[in-house]
C-alpha cells in the first residue's frame, strides 16, 4: 500500500498546487478587471456611442470570477486534504459554474473587440462629431477632439475622411473654409494653427495626416485581450485541476 | 475726265489705318504654358469639394511687366466660347452669377511682381481657387475668388491685361473634377468578420466545458461505488478510517484483535 499512498500523496500535493496556483489567478483577474472597469480610458464615450460598451461588461464579470476562484480553490484545497466527496462534488459543481461565466466573458471581450472594425468608427464620427445638439453627441465631439490633439492624428482613416463623405460637422462648417476640423491642423502652444492657409491646403507638417483608428484601437485591443486571453489561460489551467479532482474523488474510499 | 466711281475724301487715309489696326486685334499672344494642378509638393487639399489649387504662373509673363494678370475660370463647355475682351470684373464675368448665366468668370487679379521670377527655393507657388467665403453674395465683388459651385468640370486659363486690353493668354488647363462627397450611410458595417483568435477561443472553451460537463455526470451517475476504473482505491487519512468498523467481529474474538 506504500506505493499507492505515494500515488495518492502526489495527487493530493498536485491538485493542492493546482488550487493555490488558481486562488492566484483568481485574485490576478480580479485586480487586472478592477483596473479597467475604474480606470475607463477617456475613450468610452466613442465605444458607448457604437454600442460596443460590452467590453466592459466582460470586465465586470471576470471581477467576480476572479473572487469566486479564489473562494472556491480554498474549498478545494480542504476537499482534497480532507478527502471528502461531499466537499470535492460541490467544489466541481460551482467550478463549473464559474467556468461557464468565464468562458462567456472570454467570448464576449473577443467578440466585441472584433466588432469595433475602422468603418463602424467612421460611420458614428461622421453623423456625430459637432453635431451638437444633445448632450451624448457633445461627448463624442469632446472625445474626438481630445484624441486628435493629443495623437496628432485625424479622422479615422485619415483627413480624406471629411472630403470622402458628407457629415454632421460638413453641414454647419463650409467645405472651403474647414476642408477638416482645425483639430486636424498642427497647433502651436496657444491651440492655433501655426498656418492656415498650409492646413486648408493639406501641406505637409502644417495638419495631421495619419488617421486616429490605431490610437484608438489600441489601449482597447490591450483591454479586450487582457480579459480574453488571460481567462482562457486560466481556465485551461482550471480544466486541468478539474479533471485531476474528478479522478481523484472517484478513487475516495466511502 | 471720267470717274468710275465717287470716292470717299478719307478713303485714302481709312485703308492704312485698318491695316494698322488689324494686327493690334490679333495682338493676344498666345504663351505655350498650360496652368495645372499642384503636384509639387503632393498637398492632400490639392482637390475639395469646392475649391482646388492651381500652380502660380511663374517666368510665363516676363514680357508684360505693365499688364495685370487675370485667372478666368470657365465651365468646361464653356471654355472655347469664352471671349478674351470679356471685361474683368463686370456683371458679364462676374463670380456670383456663375455659373449661370454667366458660364465664366474673372478673379485673383495681380501683378507680376507678385510673381516674382524665379521662385524662390523652398517656397510653395499655389493659387488657391475657391478660398473667399466672405463675398460669395456681394455683388460689389464681382472679382470674388469664391468657392466652386459644384464639381465641375472646370478649366482655368490665365489672361493678362493691359489698360483692359488682353495682351497675354495661357492655354486652357485639363478639365478639374472636383471631389464629391458621398453620405455616411453608404459605408457598410456588416459582416466585419471574426477573427481567428476569437474563433479559436469560443471553439477550444466550448469543448473543454463540455469534457467537463461529461466527466461531472459521470461522477454523479457513479456516485457509492467504491471502486470505478481505478485498481486500487486508497484510503482516507487517519482520523476518518474508523468509519468501517464490524461489531460482531469485536464481540466474538476480542482475544484475536488484541
Amino acid at each position: 500500500m506504500a506505493k499507492s499512498d505515494d500515488c495518492v500523496r502526489i495527487l493530493q500535493g498536485l491538485l493542492v498546487f493546482g488550487n493555490v496556483v488558481i486562488g492566484m489567478c483568481g485574485i490576478a483577474l480580479t485586480a487586472e478587471c478592477i483596473y479597467f472597469v475604474s480606470n475607463p480610458h477617456d475613450l468610452y464615450p466613442l465605444l458607448k456611442a457604437t454600442g460596443n460598451s460590452d467590453i466592459n461588461a466582460a470586465a465586470w464579470i471576470g471581477i467576480f470570477v476572479g473572487l469566486a476562484l479564489f473562494a472556491l480553490s480554498i474549498l478545494g484545497i480542504i476537499g482534497v486534504i480532507k478527502a471528502s466527496r461531499t466537499l470535492l462534488t460541490v467544489y466541481i459543481i460551482l467550478m463549473l459554474i464559474t467556468f461557464a461565466f468565464e468562458m462567456a466573458s472570454c467570448i464576449t471581450a473577443a467578440t466585441h473587440r472584433d466588432s469595433l472594425t475602422p468603418e463602424l468608427l467612421l460611420k458614428q464620427m461622421l453623423e456625430k462629431y459637432q453635431k451638437s445638439a444633445n448632450n451624448s453627441d457633445n461627448e463624442v465631439t469632446k472625445t474626438w477632439d481630445e484624441v486628435m490633439l493629443q495623437n496628432h492624428c485625424c479622422g479615422v482613416l485619415g483627413p480624406s475622411d471629411w472630403q470622402e463623405y458628407t457629415s454632421a460637422f460638413r453641414l454647419t462648417h463650409s467645405d472651403a473654409d474647414y476642408p477638416w476640423p482645425r483639430r486636424c491642423c498642427a497647433l502651436d502652444a496657444q491651440g492655433l494653427p501655426i498656418n492656415l492657409d498650409g492646413c486648408k491646403l493639406g501641406v505637409p507638417g502644417y495638419y495631421n495626416s495619419n488617421g486616429c483608428y490605431d490610437a484608438i484601437s489600441g489601449p482597447v485591443n490591450k483591454e479586450a485581450w487582457g480579459v480574453a486571453w488571460f481567462g482562457f489561460a486560466i481556465l485551461c489551467w482550471t480544466f486541468c485541476v478539474l479533471l485531476g479532482t474528478m479522478f481523484y474523488w472517484s478513487g475516495i474510499d466511502y | 475726265r471720267p470717274h468710275s466711281r465717287p470716292r470717299h475724301p478719307g478713303v485714302c487715309t481709312m485703308l492704312p489705318l485698318l491695316l494698322l489696326l488689324l494686327p493690334a486685334a490679333h495682338g493676344v499672344v498666345h504663351l505655350k504654358y498650360t496652368p495645372a494642378l499642384t503636384t509639387e509638393p503632393p498637398l492632400e487639399g490639392v482637390k475639395t469639394a469646392s475649391t482646388f489649387a492651381v500652380d502660380q504662373p511663374r517666368c510665363v509673363f516676363q514680357n508684360y511687366g505693365n499688364a495685370v494678370i487675370w485667372l478666368v475660370v470657365a465651365l468646361d463647355q464653356a471654355a472655347s466660347t469664352f471671349n478674351n475682351t470679356a471685361r474683368p470684373a463686370s456683371p458679364e464675368t462676374a463670380f456670383q452669377r456663375f455659373p449661370n448665366p454667366v458660364p465664366a468668370y474673372m478673379t485673383l487679379n495681380t501683378t507680376l511682381a507678385n510673381y516674382p521670377c524665379p521662385s524662390p527655393e523652398g517656397d510653395i507657388t499655389v493659387l488657391r481657387v475657391g478660398s473667399e467665403t466672405s463675398c460669395t453674395q456681394d455683388e460689389r465683388r464681382p472679382s470674388c475668388n469664391g468657392p466652386l459651385p459644384g464639381p465641375g468640370p472646370y478649366r482655368v486659363k490665365f489672361l493678362a491685361l493691359e489698360d483692359s486690353v488682353p495682351v497675354a493668354e495661357t492655354s486652357w488647363s485639363q478639365p478639374i473634377t472636383l471631389r464629391q462627397a458621398k453620405s455616411p450611410n453608404s459605408i457598410s458595417t456588416a459582416g466585419s468578420g471574426h477573427s481567428a483568435g476569437m474563433i479559436a477561443i469560443t471553439t477550444i472553451l466550448s469543448i473543454l466545458f463540455a469534457i467537463l460537463l461529461a466527466g461531472l455526470v459521470a461522477m454523479l451517475f457513479f456516485w457509492g461505488s467504491d471502486s470505478c476504473g481505478s485498481s486500487s482505491s486508497f484510503s482516507k487519512p487517519e482520523s476518518v478510517t474508523v468509519r468501517r468498523y464490524n461489531p460482531h467481529h469485536v464481540y466474538d474474538q476480542p482475544a484475536a484483535r488484541l
